[in-house]
């Protein structure tokens, strides 16, 4: 998203909209610039092929479509001024649980009208560079660290040995890995503990599962690994029947590579330190 | 303490009790990204790009001393009318089962005047603990997809309310048309850590 934004002038944290495997078919009402990041799909203005990771000029009656993820699951379109959004507890997030944020707190129906919050700063059209793209594939690799109840895992150095697949049971919550179970001395009874965005579960079955960016706050089965910090943006474009390996990181490395990161994304976003 | 991630540190506390109050400081020193209790531990979330984790852990320590706790005595005593069993509780009767009850006899141990320990896990999601101990389960081997809201679950010891549809590990063991969480609402959530609620059996929704 903040790639996006960045295509159309806009601050990193600009409302902007998200799609989740499918497309989206939208139609102008004025003119504007916009911006197509994230999941790989074909995009068409009034037909013709546009390209993603560049500034998209749109005028009145311009029908620009997004087509479905090729490889990634969500694609983010960005809109100079960006798009105006219920706002719940500081975020325009649409938490679609609870049905609050974003646009009447849903996803997005055919024949909703959406409105920008104005026209935006001025800013050159421009793209991408090559280097700032991320890749989107069928195979990743995460980095991960051991968590408070790793212990409780028989041969925890087995978590960064296998090759996991994504499994359907995958959402903005969680995501569900398959490949390979892990026995725990956990009897189901912990006292909850807290979790966060990248904590790895366990439960009972030996499976695991992965917080994604709506995760629960607590939880009560084994956190056996958290993903680093600085590879938590990847985790919402983990496609099912993808492939996963989690790489083992302490948390100094964690630290160190993560400031690295910083240090590499700056010059492309000066706000990275916020965004990652 | 110990580390639960690159930039998480875990440390444990008392009680419930204590563990909301150091969340709450936590949160008011601004110190910290999330600060998150639990039953018995509180999480912190710090920023590893600018803080080293030692001086992190050095200010969690200072600001863990002499916790006081508050005695909740002013909250609302809160009634919440469950249908036990059925499809409202699928897991009742293996619950039974594994604790050698009647459907009557855990009806009974159930009902009854409880704490809320705390909010946690989904908006409005409830843990209210001093369940009697031949009430005691652990959670699911494997945790359903599909939750209805309102399911009352017990795991450990505790009761659980699920306030919205979800994902959720605890056997389910009925259900209730009391509404946890309200985003419309000023205040959002029917009940808070400390708030007294009432069980009781009823027969339809």
């Amino acid at each position: 998203m903040a790639l996006a934004n960045r295509l159309v002038g806009n601050s990193s944290f600009v409302p902007a909209l998200e799609t989740t495997l499918t497309g989206v078919v939208l139609s102008f009402r004025s003119k504007t610039s916009v911006a197509v990041t994230g999941a790989s799909a074909s995009c068409t203005l009034n037909g013709a092929a546009v390209q993603q990771h560049t500034t998209i000029a749109v005028r009145q009656d311009d029908v620009l479509a997004v087509g479905a993820a090729e490889k990634g699951v969500r694609s983010y379109v960005a809109f100079a001024g960006g798009l105006q959004a219920d706002e719940v507890l500081g975020s325009a997030s649409t938490y679609l649980t609870a049905g609050f944020g974003g646009h009447s707190g849903r996803a997005l129906a055919l024949g909703d009208e959406l409105f920008l919050r104005g026209a935006g700063t001025e800013f050159t059209p421009q793209a991408t560079p090559a280097e700032f793209r991320l890749p989107m594939l069928d195979s990743w690799t995460l980095r991960a660290g051991y968590s408070s109840e790793t212990s409780n895992v028989l041969n925890p150095e087995r978590l960064f040995e296998t090759r996991f697949t994504i499994a359907n049971r995958s959402d903005r919550m969680g995501i569900k890995l398959e490949g390979a179970t892990y026995s725990t001395n956990s009897d189901g009874n912990m006292a909850s503990v807290p979790v966060f965005p990248g904590t790895v579960q366990c439960p009972e079955d030996g499976s695991l599962f992965v917080m994604s960016v709506d995760a629960g706050t607590t939880g009560g089965y084994p956190r056996v690994a958290k993903i680093t910090r600085m590879d938590l943006h990847l985790l919402g474009q983990l496609r099912p029947g993808n492939s996963l390996t989690l790489i083992e990181r302490n948390d100094e490395d964690a630290t160190r590579e993560l400031r690295g990161k910083h240090a590499y994304w700056q010059v492309w976003l000066p706000d990275i330190a916020e965004v990652i | 303490m110990q580390s639960a991630g690159d930039d998480l540190i875990s440390i444990s506390v008392a009680d419930t009790r204590h563990a909301q109050a150091l969340a709450s400081r936590l949160r008011l020193s601004g110190d910290w990204i999330e600060a998150v209790a639990g039953i018995d531990s509180v999480v912190v979330r710090f920023d590893i790009a600018r803080v080293d984790r030692t001086d992190a852990e050095h200010r969690l320590r200072e600001a863990s001393s002499n916790i006081q706790v508050g005695s909740g005595q002013d909250l609302a005593v809160v009634e919440i009318p469950i249908v036990y069993g059925g499809d409202f509780g699928p897991d009742l009767p293996s619950v039974c089962e594994k604790l050698g009850l009647s459907k009557e006899q855990f009806v009974a141990l159930h009902t009854g005047e409880y704490t809320v320990d705390m909010l946690g896990f989904i908006p409005g999601f409830a843990y209210i603990g001093g369940l009697d101990e031949r009430l005691t389960i652990g959670r699911l081997a494997e945790p359903r997809q599909h939750v209805p809201a309102g399911s009352i679950g017990i795991a450990g010891g505790r009761t659980g309310i699920y306030s919205l549809p979800g994902p959720g590990g605890w056997p389910l063991i009925g259900r209730t048309s009391r509404k946890l969480f309200d985003p419309t609402l000023d205040e959002p959530f029917t009940l808070a850590a400390g708030a007294t609620v009432v069980f009781t059996a009823v027969n339809k929704l």
